[in-house]
């Protein structure tokens, strides 16, 4: 199982200047990603999801420097990585990513063609002519019909939908073994969204990808994810395959999260919502990061931050409520119907 | 007892462009009602024309053919500018994203009172200030936020903003277009829930404009399907989600991610396909099926659904 690790952070620390004062982006996760999986990331806005991902690549913001930890991929510690040079090595080649918004990837006066040709070129040896082909094989590939007269035509004839798949086209030209999507699919209705979902599944066959997706709708993560993270205020708070999160979940934010949903309400009943604030990320965090949001808190949450509980072999949640000492506290009513379908079948 | 309609939008058209050539038809033929104090939601894909017929109503567009009745009385079209200022009170708008609406350089005092300022809805500048204050805690906001710039704040913070912007006006009717749809899932659940509390206390009606049919499902009593600028399905909304009639709803609503792993990697999607209609010779009317479910479709559909409605 070891050797199937194609990433792996350790106790990784970002941080970022703003102004003369230090914000602590990401506090000390650790995280092994596997070959061939497609791991989801989860949590509210600002608790780090894109900052985590971005270092992967070396794409952190000028302000923003990895401050101590390692990120180990295929037995190098990138983290170490200083020069663009260096990183031109993965980004692109080895990790590839693909944002929300496809208009902003794609340049809008050159044809999609010559986009995804330069991006062929860049990478692979092949000349003008092998790499049209190519390109075109790419096209076709990502669902796109009638690939050689779309390869004339600009991103403003594409549709959004369209535009994403050119996007992923683009990310895959250099046959990466990782995908990051950072929220692919919010802007899109939910029939091509569907579309979309399917796609990177079949691609992550065919070319063997290991993708790691971030998006706000737990639907989405439900369709696509074999594993979940959940992160609270730069910590991953709850990680396990997809049905242990949604069923058996044990950390106090992660019930929040899904209790939160509209789906999960009654109709006309107030939703579940989380109070209070988002964490300061500025401040020192002493002990659990969601203490003063959650109605449950134990004393020891406001002093030493809780370890990581295993809950089974892939499963963890750091929370003093899997603490044997802690008092029983259950998960709120409108989830429990989703707990059920742990206990009926386990 | 039936419930009185505030709103009525009969059989509009929207077009865009302005020679034959390049004419798009963004709405045509739509018609609904929406009665006093309910919340009524209009779902579509983007640029379906739902955002069109929201604007329709608050008078930025103007109709092609059609009329809208507020309570009765005619708004579309010529009228008269004391009944223009009255309408504009009463029906306001709140939109997607909170960012972009807002002017930057404002201070939050001056971006609640924009509409006092255009109606001249207020007695003095106390009168104002006073206005801005109750709009700012009826939204969950500190009074002082008034001094404040927008970069300041919150996405949910600005959307609360934007709804506090709305309110100072003491509308009758709120078009909410994708009010939540830029918000994460514990601020959206937030800012749903402060909808919800301001219908409750100030006897509000809604029209909900969104592509998010989870949210739609959750907070509207009746809601139509919109397609192409064409109203295909309209029902209460728990029937329309149980008992879907029309294809196109039916692909729609089959297409939402549920939150389930289970069953959200077994459903199956079923997909629209506009030929599987033949509307050569028997043509799609606009008809009611059940009590209040209404579809187009023509009459071998129409016996059809009928049998799905009832069965
Ligand atoms: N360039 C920067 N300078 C200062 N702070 C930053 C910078 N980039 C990110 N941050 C901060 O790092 C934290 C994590 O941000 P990140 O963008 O990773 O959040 P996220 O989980 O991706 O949120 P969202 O769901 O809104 O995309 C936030 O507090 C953010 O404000
Ligand atoms: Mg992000």
């Amino acid at each position: 199982m070891k050797d199937d690790v194609i990433l792996s952070v350790k106790d990784l620390v970002i941080k970022f200047n703003l102004r003369g004062r230090i914000l602590t982006a990401i506090r000390e996760v650790s995280l092994d990603i596997f070959r061939g999986e497609s791991l989801a990331i989860v949590g509210e806005s600002g608790s780090g999801k894109s900052v985590l991902v971005k270092s992967f690549i070396g794409l952190l913001d000028e302000n923003g420097w990895i401050d101590s930890g390692k990120i180990i991929y295929k037995g190098t510690d990138i983290s170490q990585y200083k020069s663009e040079q260096d990183w031109l090595k993965i980004r692109g080649r080895e990790i590839a990513m693909v944002f929300q918004e496809p208009m902003t990837s794609l340049n809008p006066l050159k044809t999609i063609g010559s986009q995804i040709k330069e991006t062929v070129i860049l990478h692979s040896r092949l000349r003008s002519k092998a790499a049209k082909r190519k390109s075109i094989e790419l096209l076709e590939d990502v669902g796109i019909s009638q690939a050689e007269k779309r390869f004339t035509q600009y991103p403003h004839e594409f549709s959004g939908g369209m535009r994403q798949r050119v996007v992923i086209a683009i990310a895959i030209a250099c046959n990466p073994s990782i995908l990051i999507c950072d929220e692919p699919t919010t802007a899109l209705d939910v029939t091509i969204q569907a579309q979309i979902l399917d796609l990177l599944k079949y691609l992550k066959v065919k070319y063997n990808l290991t993708i790691i997706f971030i998006t706000h709708d737990l639907g989405v993560v439900a369709n696509i994810a074999d594993r979940v993270a959940v992160m609270y205020a730069g910590d991953i708070v709850e990680i396990g395959k997809s049905e242990e999160i949604f069923y058996n979940s044990q950390h106090p934010y992660t019930w929040a999260l899904l209790s939160s949903l509209p789906q999960f309400a009654e109709k006309g009943k107030f939703l579940y919502s989380i109070d209070g604030m988002p964490t300061n990320l500025f401040n020192d965090i002493e002990g659990d990061a969601f203490a003063p949001r959650n109605k449950n808190a134990l004393k020891i949450d406001y002093v030493i931050r809780p370890p990581y509980f295993s809950i089974s072999p892939t499963h963890k949640a750091r929370t003093w409520l899997l603490d044997k000492r802690a008092p029983k506290v259950h998960p709120p009513n409108s989830i429990k119907e989703l707990h059920k379908n742990w206990r009926g079948n386990h | 007892m039936k419930k009185e309609s505030l709103l009525e939008v009969k059989n509009i058209k929207v077009e865009f462009g302005t020679n034959r050539k390049n004419k798009i038809v963004a709405v045509d033929g739509v018609s609904f009602k929406i009665l006093k104090g309910e919340s009524f939601g209009l779902v579509g894909e983007s640029g379906s024309g739902k955002s069109t017929i929201g604007r329709a109503i608050i008078r930025i567009y103007d109709l092609a053919d059609g009329v809208i009745l507020y309570k009765g009385q005619r708004i579309s079209g010529k009228i008269s500018k004391s009944l223009d200022i009255d309408i504009t009170k009463k029906i306001q708008m709140i939109f997607q994203d909170p960012i972009a609406s807002l002017n930057e350089r404002a201070k939050i005092g001056y971006i609640v009172s924009e509409g006092l300022y255009n109606t001249k809805y207020y007695i003095s500048d106390e009168d104002r200030k006073e206005k801005v204050i109750k709009a700012l805690l009826d939204v969950g906001l500190f009074p002082e936020f008034a001094s404040r710039f927008p970069h300041e704040f919150s996405g949910g913070q600005r959307q609360r903003i934007g709804i506090a912007r709305a309110l100072i006006m003491e509308p009758e009717l709120v078009i909410a277009d994708e009010p939540v749809s830029a918000l994460d899932v514990s601020v959206r659940a937030q800012v749903l829930n402060l909808l919800l509390e301001l219908q409750d206390k100030l006897g509000l009606t809604y029209l909900f404009i969104s592509h998010d049919l989870s949210v739609v499902r959750y907070i509207t009593d009746r809601v139509a399907v919109i397609y192409k600028g064409k109203i295909l399905e309209l029902a209460k909304t728990e029937e329309l989600f149980e008992k879907p009639l029309h294809p196109y709803t039916r692909a729609l609503l089959s297409a939402i991610p549920v939150p389930d792993p289970r069953r959200e990697k077994n459903k199956k999607i079923e997909i629209y396909n506009p030929s599987c209609h033949d509307y050569s010779i028997d043509k799609a009317e606009w008809v009611e099926v059940g009590s209040g479910h209404f579809v187009l479709a023509n009459k071998k559909e129409i016996k059809e659904y009928r049998r799905i409605l009832f069965s």
